[in-house]
């Protein structure tokens, strides 16, 4: 049985679409992230999931049981907020217990759970004092530990790291994870920081416009983007457009493009003569072969050093490790066929 | 049902309450206030069965309305004046000097606020006998004025005051101003509203003042508030009184409406508190 | 330095604040000292409770003191109770809310007097709403409404006045809670009566014990709705206080005076602390 099952969700404000048929399966215990620029759609559909907004077209499905009209009060959703939305005027005890309270739960039960919370999350000293002295990163455990104390069928997260610094950032990213699979939580987050997608997913959504891109496991969307969009949002990529100019072996093709014949690998031919490639930046070998380019800009990165490089007028980037070549020096690069993917003709 | 709908229909519910809350009390005072005395306006006719601007020119003519205006419209000024200088020492200190009791003293300003006028009116003039200045009563009222609206002076001076920005000052002593060039550049833009605002609100606190002007000023001194209880209580004539009412709310509306711009303008804090 | 710092500070106080304080202390000083038999205007001057236990003897004095209280925590919750729904209405601005707000807000410019005029104009004998209720047949003869011996009309007045003020007080206070607090009491499982009790009420209580206290202290001290639209067989503590002042009997009026001031100063406290404990929304 699929956790949450969303099924052509629409939203429209006014004459503005914010979302537009959306689908998607979510299984139990699995980590989505709704990944995308700001204005593309995501915290509508948080919103739509959580109940804070109603579809204008579509359904969803949580558990089984349709709550596409089911006010958030009674959804079996629990949400961290991006600003904590800590109640200014409860203790943190207060605060992790209001949701079992509302629930009606028994006190014996409600003490386990909040003494089982305070602990996991480390809040046990802090428990008696008010929101407001409390660090950045003990509110954020705060509001975790409120959404968790309601046991929740789904956990939502609306960017719950864009207010810690970037040290803790990484910290609370893994106890998230942790708690998520301790728990065993069903658990859809959103966030614009594709690092952060990377890192923590099963899953991700990439979403465009308010559309979705590209469903898949971090890996895929890196090595395997669909579109030029996914390619472009996650990791730095080079995107050419170009025309099939020939076949060398069985499933290499050659694409003639503004930097010259790129050949890339594929089981199956494309239909179309003109197709669109990408390839990262790190899958250039600079040697004594292939494309002939200048470099236009040198930056030293520790682990490997950033070139800008200039053919026939178009620039593009390479990353490798050890370059002697400096800006205005010539070299030669080459790309694997295997590195080189083939992206969706449209857009 | 959508937000929107039931936002429609309280929209609805509630310009049907607003009627009854304000458009039919006031259609009533006009049409009250142009009732003929060749004909009266008895309770089996819709409308008055003769209208004319009788009582309005008779009132002009023959009551006290002319030396209450007068009196209501020379005291409120000055006592805008006044105050505004009585406060703006005090709101100099309360906004720019961090001193020991300085929200203590931001506090006692507002006494006046707190102490019912009638009380202030009464004992004030208690006063005023005892010290032998009872016949000093268009000036006792003027300095009662001033001092009990300065709370509102000075809270508003004090925002503004607090607003002026320290790297103005600083900017223009680095370039070499004097000190009145210095008031000029740094001060005077961030106090202009502040000091509109005060006036406006003495202003129109002093035209409205009662407990005051009734107590310290009787029988010499009619103001407009004043004019109008009587008019209300011991000669009571109904198309007379709307006379009055009118006269006295319509200047006000137009200032208060002046003041919300103003202080949206210059705070918007400020619109949204009183004491 | 430290000298002239200080006497810098009290120099620039003293216009403002010492006024302030010279005026209001000697008023008060005078109305106490009044009332124990000083600064008699007829020569004697000396100590004396007698005319506080005059007064107290006094069944009109126990009268007023009752109605007075009564108009005083009536307006004030009659104001607040109708201007909170309005404010958390009010709280997110939608098409033709800032048209509503000020309408709402409009009583804030008529001049109480006026408003009671205004008031009586449409409740008298053959006033509009004497002579709607009769055109509906609800009526068969005018009734007389003006000066009603529940003083209905001074409720309705001071609720008229004071709702707008307790209204600007509170829509600040509902509109400084964030959405997301009460997005998150909502994804909590708390309805809509729950998000007020444990939420909106206690994040609001100062900005509503404002309002209670003033309104309270305006309302308690009422004279002009008293004498124009309010029952003819009861007096308000100022209207006490002005007939004896009125008679040259300082002395009552003060012992009235400072009774009324020592009124509005408990009854706000009480009022406030009431209002604390009811609004609280703690969990516990």
């Amino acid at each position: 049985m699929v956790a949450i099952k969303i099924e052509r969700l629409t939203k429209k404000f006014g004459d503005f679409t914010a979302l537009s048929n959306v689908s998607l399966d979510v299984q139990p215990e699995e980590f989505v992230t709704l990944l995308g620029p700001s204005g593309c759609g995501k915290t509508t559909l948080l919103k739509l999931i959580s109940g804070f907004l109603e579809p204008s077209e579509g359904s969803i499905k949580i558990g089984g049981t349709d709550v596409t009209h089911v006010p958030p009060e009674k959804r079996d959703t629990a949400l961290c907020f991006q600003s904590y939305a800590l109640f200014p005027h409860l203790t943190v005890r207060e605060n992790l217990e209001f949701g079992p309270r509302q629930k009606k739960i028994p006190a014996s039960e409600r003490k386990t759970r909040i003494d089982d919370v305070s602990e996991k999350l480390d809040l046990t000293a802090q428990m008696e004092k008010l929101p407001n002295q409390l660090s950045g990163g003990q509110q954020q455990r705060v509001s975790l530990g409120r959404a968790l104390a309601m046991r929740p069928s789904v956990i939502l997260f609306d960017e719950p790291l864009s207010n810690l610094d970037a040290k803790l950032r990484d910290q609370v990213r893994i106890e998230i994870r942790r708690i998520q699979k301790e728990y065993g939580l069903t658990a859809i987050y959103v966030t614009h920081d594709q690092a952060e997608a990377l890192a923590m997913s099963d899953r991700i959504v990439v979403l465009n416009n308010g559309r979705v891109e590209q469903v898949d496991s971090p890996e895929l969307l890196y090595h395997a983007p669909k579109t030029k969009f996914v390619a472009d949002f996650i990791g730095d990529a080079n995107i050419f457009s170009g025309t099939i100019v020939g076949q060398k072996g069985e499933n290499i093709v050659q694409v003639e493009t503004a930097i010259g014949t790129i050949e890339f690998e594929t089981p199956t031919a494309p239909t179309s003569k003109k197709v669109n490639l990408c390839w990262r930046p790190e899958s250039a070998v600079i040697g004594n072969t292939g494309i002939k380019a200048k470099v236009v800009h040198r930056a030293f990165q520790g682990h490997f050093t950033d070139l800008m490089v200039e053919t026939n007028g178009t620039i593009f980037r390479v990353q490798a490790k050890r370059v002697e070549a400096q800006e205005g020096d010539d070299v030669q690069l080459s790309v694997a066929p295997n590195e080189v993917i083939l992206l969706d003709q449209s857009a | 049902m959508t937000v929107q709908r039931v936002n429609k229909i309280l929209l609805i519910a509630l310009l049907a309450v607003c009627a009854i809350w304000l458009i039919i009390p006031f259609t009533m005072a006009v049409l009250w206030s142009l009732v003929d005395p060749s004909e009266p306006w008895t309770a089996d006719k819709v409308l008055p069965p003769v209208m004319s601007l009788f009582r309005w020119t008779d009132m002009w003519e023959n009551s006290s309305l002319k030396s209450a205006l007068i009196a209501s419209y020379t005291l409120a000024p000055s006592a805008a004046i006044l105050s505004l200088l009585l406060a703006l020492p005090t709101s100099f200190a309360l906004g720019r000097i961090s001193f020991l009791g300085r929200e203590l003293a931001k506090m006692l300003c507002l006494l006046p606020l707190v102490v019912p006028p009638f009380i202030t009116a009464i004992f004030f003039t208690s006063l005023l006998f005892q010290i032998g200045l009872s016949s000093w009563r268009p000036g006792a009222i003027l300095f009662a004025h001033s001092v009990l609206f300065m709370p509102f002076a000075i809270r508003i001076l004090t925002v503004s005051f607090e607003q002026v920005r320290q790297d103005h000052i600083d900017a223009a002593r680095d370039l070499g101003a004097s000190h009145w060039a210095r008031f000029k550049v740094a001060y005077l833009p961030a106090l202009k509203p502040g000091i509109f605002a005060t006036l406006l609100i003495v202003f129109i606190q002093s035209i409205e003042e009662f407990a005051i002007a009734f107590i310290v000023g009787s029988p010499d001194v009619v103001t407009i508030p004043t004019l109008l209880y009587s008019a209300l209580g011991q000669d009571y004539v109904r198309p007379n009184a709307a006379v009055l009412s009118l006269i006295l709310v319509v200047p006000n509306v137009l200032l208060m409406l002046i003041l919300e711009r103003l202080l949206r303008s210059a705070n918007p804090t400020l619109s949204s508190g009183k004491g | 330095m430290k000298l002239r710092r200080g006497l810098l500070i009290i120099g620039l106080l003293t216009p403002g604040l010492g006024l302030i304080l010279a005026l209001i202390g000697t008023v008060v000083y005078i109305a106490v000292s009044q009332s124990f038999g000083y600064y008699s205007l007829n020569g004697t001057n000396e100590f004396s409770t007698e005319f506080w236990s005059k007064m107290a003897g006094r069944k009109a004095f126990k009268r007023s003191i009752q109605y007075s209280i009564y108009i005083g925590v009536f307006s004030a919750i009659f104001s607040v109770a109708l201007a909170y729904p309005l404010a958390i209405w009010l709280r997110k601005p939608f098409a033709g809310s800032n048209f509503i707000g000020a309408v709402l807000k409009a009583p804030l410019l008529v001049h109480g007097l006026v408003a009671a005029f205004l008031f009586i104009n449409v409740i008298s004998y053959h006033g509009i709403l004497n002579q709607f209720m009769q055109w509906l047949g609800i009526w068969s003869e005018p009734r007389r409404l003006q000066n009603d011996p529940n003083a209905y009309g001074v409720l309705i007045l001071q609720t008229w006045k004071n709702m707008p003020f307790a209204l600007l007080l509170l829509t600040g206070a509902v509109q400084s809670i964030s959405d997301d607090v009460l997005d998150a009491a909502r994804d909590l499982g708390a309805g809509t009566w729950d998000r007020f009790r444990r939420i909106i009420a206690p994040l609001t209580v100062s900005g509503m014990q404002a309002a209670m206290v003033i309104i309270f202290i305006g309302a308690v001290a009422d004279f002009s709705f008293q004498v124009i639209a309010g029952p003819t067989n009861k007096q308000s503590l100022s209207q006490l206080m002005v007939s004896f002042k009125g008679r040259g009997d300082w002395h009552s009026a003060a012992v009235v005076g400072v009774s009324l001031m020592m009124i509005a100063l408990v009854g706000s406290a009480i009022l406030a602390v009431v209002a604390r404990m009811v609004m609280r929304g703690r969990i516990k």
